[in-house]
């Protein structure tokens, strides 16, 4: 055995959800990306608050505090779930791209299990950096609220869930939608239209009626803590049923995973 | 559970693409233990078959089997020591080398990761298997493209033209390496349009053309070994003719551009051929035989001989 070879780091055996981590971690453009979608801007907003607080207490308050994080919670989720359509895009469609997936489909391993280990793996990837963004919000608006009142310890832990559902809900979107596109720039492009365009323009036209009930973002923000919903309603007032907010995300995501994994099977690798 | 004759069989194969059949009804037999050729012009169906064999496209009619295996039903099973390359090798460029094979290791299960450093170590890639892959030279990625296949200790190798893109060094160090793996008594089923490639790679070969085996066997068998020929220059070329037609182990004899070609029953005619002539006070000042080349074959049975004239 050669010298290079003897000294070469061993690989421990890891499963096919980790592997899909891998090829993402590994990726040093998204890695940036990612973090300048989710811990970067909560570094800045509280960074300035605090400075701002710190120079002149008297016209600008705490960093902390309920309203500082309804709006810290706003802007992680927009941003996040860009950051989700980005990662969910290169997830679903980065072996395609890069002729990788003929290569996985020879070694007889189904097809299916090869699309069901991106959902893990690319969640492994990409939650870590919201939940670091958001227990940054969490910290400083919890520590840092001065004579505001402090967020409880219950409205943390559940906007904290929602956060990471909204979230964990545009990976899967991105990546079904992905692996039908085989495009990694079509699937980013559609869903960022979608999510920040076309899904406003569809809750702001009052003829749909009920009909914008289908619109994910109306479900979420049904299900949001509702001490920072009026934080995070980025459009009209839509009432909509608790049972009818959770069943529109997870119709949508079954609908993704199930296009998303019938393409998989049945395309030409 | 017993060996099967043939690693890889199939009957009445057929894929078309609309109304364009490429491959038809072919019946391929490849035994086990031996490189074989999968010999054909580009455009002959050789791509679209191993595609096919491996689960990457469906079939539109006919069988096919993978060590025994009958594929798609038990496909699994049979790819699981079945290790391929298609067209050229592709890896994620931003990982390493070994990084990739832990990619498929994580496909294939626990014992592949075992694999991966004597397989990085036997193709001679182990001063770079910590580098990203996109800083490889062709040559390495074939290289580390057999290493991946080496992952699945595979009884069959599947290589769609592994040697294209490749250096004359490369192409060398490649073929030994093939050659190693059929000592080692695995089973390499390689395609090609190169037929120097093959002739020298491969004992069995089947020709394809234009979606069907024109012709399988041992290269012996294909070069026509068992028909051999001598070309004969003579003084007096007519009465030469009738004589050697008439002459016992000679199949046939005819004379082109000034020179009497003549197919053999059996090599050892030569010498009484040249003792016929001698004693019929013809001078005879060219007697050669033929080296049979699987060139002359493969254009002579495929539609590039039609194509070039």
């Amino acid at each position: 055995m050669t010298t290079a070879a003897a000294t070469a780091p061993r690989l421990r055996p890891f499963g096919l959800p980790r592997a899909e981590t891998l090829k993402l971690r590994k990726r040093r453009g998204l890695l940036v990306t990612v973090t300048l979608l989710t811990i970067v801007p909560q570094v800045i907003a509280y960074g300035v608050l605090v400075i701002l607080h710190a120079a002149n207490p008297d016209h600008h308050g705490p960093a902390g505090g309920v309203a500082n994080l309804g709006g810290a919670i706003s802007a992680l989720i927009l941003l996040g779930s860009v950051a989700a359509i980005i990662v969910g895009a290169a997830a679903g469609a980065d072996d395609l791209n890069a002729g990788v997936f003929r290569e996985l489909v020879v070694t007889g391993r189904s097809r299916l299990a090869l699309f069901g280990a991106r959902i893990p793996g690319g969640l492994l990837y990409l939650l870590p950096f919201v939940a670091a963004a958001y227990t940054l919000s969490a910290l400083v608006s919890g520590l840092g609220n001065g004579y505001l009142q402090a967020p409880s310890t219950t409205l943390l832990i559940e906007s904290g869930i929602w956060v990471l559902a909204n979230i964990a809900f545009y990976f899967v979107i991105a990546l079904g939608v992905a692996s039908v596109t085989g495009s990694r720039a079509y699937t980013i492009g559609i869903l960022l239209a979608w999510r920040t365009i076309v899904s406003h323009i569809l809750t702001a036209i009052g003829g749909l009626g009920a009909a914008r009930e289908a619109v994910p973002h109306i479900s979420f923000v049904r299900l949001a803590p509702a001490a920072i919903v009026k934080y995070v309603n980025e459009g009209p007032d839509i009432g909509t049923s608790v049972a009818a907010a959770v069943a529109v995300p997870i119709l949508w995501l079954v609908v993704a995973i199930a296009v998303g994994a019938w393409r998989t099977a049945t395309r030409d690798a | 559970m017993a060996e099967p004759e043939y690693v890889v069989e199939t009957r009445g194969l057929t894929k078309s693409f609309g109304s364009r059949t490429v491959v038809k009804a072919v019946d391929l037999r490849v035994p086990r233990g031996v490189a074989f050729g999968y010999l054909g012009p580009n455009g002959a169906g050789k791509t679209t078959l191993i595609r096919m064999l491996l689960g990457l496209t469906r079939a539109n009619g006919g069988t096919m089997s993978l060590r025994g295996l009958p594929v798609p039903e038990r496909r699994a099973e049979a790819l699981s020591r079945v290790g391929a390359i298609v067209e050229e090798p592709r890896f994620h460029g931003h990982l390493t080398g070994r990084e990739n094979l832990g990619v498929v290791a994580a496909a294939r299960g626990r014992d592949a990761f075992e694999r991966i450093g004597p397989a990085i170590e036997r193709v001679g890639l182990a001063h770079r298997a910590g580098d990203r892959v996109k800083t490889y030279s062709m040559g390495m990625r074939q290289r580390l493209g057999i290493a991946r296949c080496l992952l699945a200790d595979p009884d069959l190798l599947i290589l769609d033209e592994p040697m294209n893109g490749l250096d004359p060094a490369g192409i060398l160090e490649f073929r030994n390496l093939l050659r190693a793996l059929v000592d080692e008594g695995r089973t390499v089923m390689l395609s090609s349009h190169i037929l120097d490639e093959v002739e020298k790679t491969c004992d069995q070969v089947a020709i394809v053309d234009q979606g069907e085996i024109v012709a399988m066997g041992s290269l012996d068998e294909l070069r026509g070994v068992d028909q051999p020929r001598v070309l004969i220059g003579v003084d007096r070329e007519s009465e030469a003719l009738r004589l050697l037609a008439d002459a016992p182990g000679v199949s046939s004899a005819n004379v082109d551009d000034g020179v009497i070609h003549v197919t053999l029953a059996d090599a050892d005619a030569i010498p009484d051929l040249n003792r016929r002539l001698v004693e019929a006070g013809i001078r005879v000042r060219r007697l050669e035989p033929v080296q049979a080349s699987l060139e002359e074959r493969f254009l002579a049975i495929t539609s590039r001989l039609e194509d070039s004239e």
